[in-house]
């Protein structure tokens, strides 16, 4: 290796390894907790923290724009080094870092866990109404779980939906607490994305919610009876970085958009043909097929 | 019907997700010194524009990072004297 291959690949690296992920973790915890707070507050007048957190969340967008030109500025002084074929962008990897995250932040289980417990049957009526799957009898299948974070109720329910088994999915939302639950909200959109772009072969846009709805409308709405279609709507606009459509729609139940990406989340990779173990941060990258990925199933 | 234990348990659920939102931007600005760091060391000496503005956005993310922390503090404090009169 000549020394400016060595110089290129650590300025690779450098770049790679740019906390992209973790700023995307960030904004989608807070955008989860101002979606929370604003379904608390929505005839107070006590803002609760929700016009700062809005803040908060426009810097960590400052700041992940400015990490890309960061990216961007490496890649065009390799070029400029004549090593263009190192200056492509990475492979984006906020999905695992959204997924990775998950199981080493929860908080402790002390008695400060003892609050959110309180949310439990409000959780449960939730999914019950939306599933149609009543909650479980004993109190140790609801809300009890068995330890599962939120990226390990990800994966089950996804699984859950790729059987076409509701009753599981049912289940398996109803086993963990409110805190866990809604936390899908945070872990879910940079999977959704990625997920959305193997699919339809190239990154979304906002032409492709026609084809994104078609694909997904209708196993969400057989997995989900309860759930109303502008929940649908808004998380694909999401995906395909819509802009904000402002009060046109009514701000949603903070369940119904947690649980409704993780059913979506389950469609499109049942669209896919993968597993939910294809979700696991660890697990390699799986094979793209643009030409067949393209076509709606 | 919701009750006051109910309202405070949404807060806490909301400013469990703030927490950890907090977590990831400490992680994200420890990764960043790195970062910087490396970056500098490597490329000392050049006077490449995209050096400059390479070290620029990263100074510029390294500063929005900060004031989304700041502002989580100021949200977190707010939601709690909420909760602390209800």
């Amino acid at each position: 290796m000549s020394l400016i291959q060595e110089l290129g690949a650590q300025l690779r690296a450098t770049s790679d390894e740019l906390p992209t992920g973790q700023v995307s973790v960030a904004m989608e915890r807070l955008r989860s907790a101002t979606e929370l707070l604003m379904w608390v507050r929505e005839t107070s007048v006590d803002p609760i923290g929700v016009p700062q957190l809005g803040n908060a969340t426009e810097h960590a967008e400052r700041a992940a724009a400015a990490l890309r030109l960061a990216q961007d500025a490496i890649a065009a002084y390799l070029a400029a080094i004549g090593l263009s074929g190192d200056a492509s962008a990475p492979p984006s990897g906020d999905w695992r870092a959204a997924l990775e995250r998950t199981g080493e932040q929860r908080p402790t289980q002390g008695a400060e866990a003892v609050a959110p417990e309180r949310l439990g049957p409000w959780w449960q009526a939730r999914v019950a109404q939306l599933t149609g799957e009543p909650p479980p009898d004993s109190d140790k299948a609801a809300g009890q779980g068995d330890g599962a974070d939120t990226a390990e109720l990800l994966r089950r329910v996804a699984s859950g939906v790729r059987a076409g088994d509701r009753a599981r999915v049912g289940r398996d939302l109803h086993s963990v607490n409110a805190s866990i639950g809604l936390a899908l909200s945070a872990v879910t959109p940079p999977v959704l994305h990625r997920l959305a772009g193997d699919l339809l072969g190239h990154e979304p846009r906002p032409e492709d919610v026609p084809r994104l709805r078609a694909a997904a409308a209708g196993r969400v709405r057989s997995m989900l009876p309860g759930t109303g279609p502008a929940v649908l709507e808004t998380l694909i606009d999401r995906i395909c970085r819509v802009p904000a459509q402002g009060a046109d729609r009514p701000a949603a139940h903070p369940a119904d958009n947690a649980v409704t990406a993780s059913v979506l989340t389950g469609v499109l990779l049942a669209r896919l043909g993968r597993d939910a173990s294809s979700l696991d941060p660890a697990a390699p990258e799986p094979l793209r097929r643009p030409a067949e990925a393209a076509e709606p199933r | 019907m919701a009750s006051v234990a109910e309202v405070r348990a949404a807060v806490d659920a909301a400013l469990a997700q703030v927490t950890e939102g907090q977590a990831a931007i400490q992680a994200a600005r420890e990764k960043l010194g790195e970062a910087q760091q490396s970056l500098a060391a490597a490329l000392d000496g050049s006077a490449n524009d995209a050096v400059g503005a390479a070290h620029a956005s990263l100074s510029q993310a390294d500063q929005s990072l900060e004031e989304c922390l700041g502002a989580t503090l100021l949200a977190v404090e707010q939601a709690q004297t909420y909760t602390a009169m209800l």
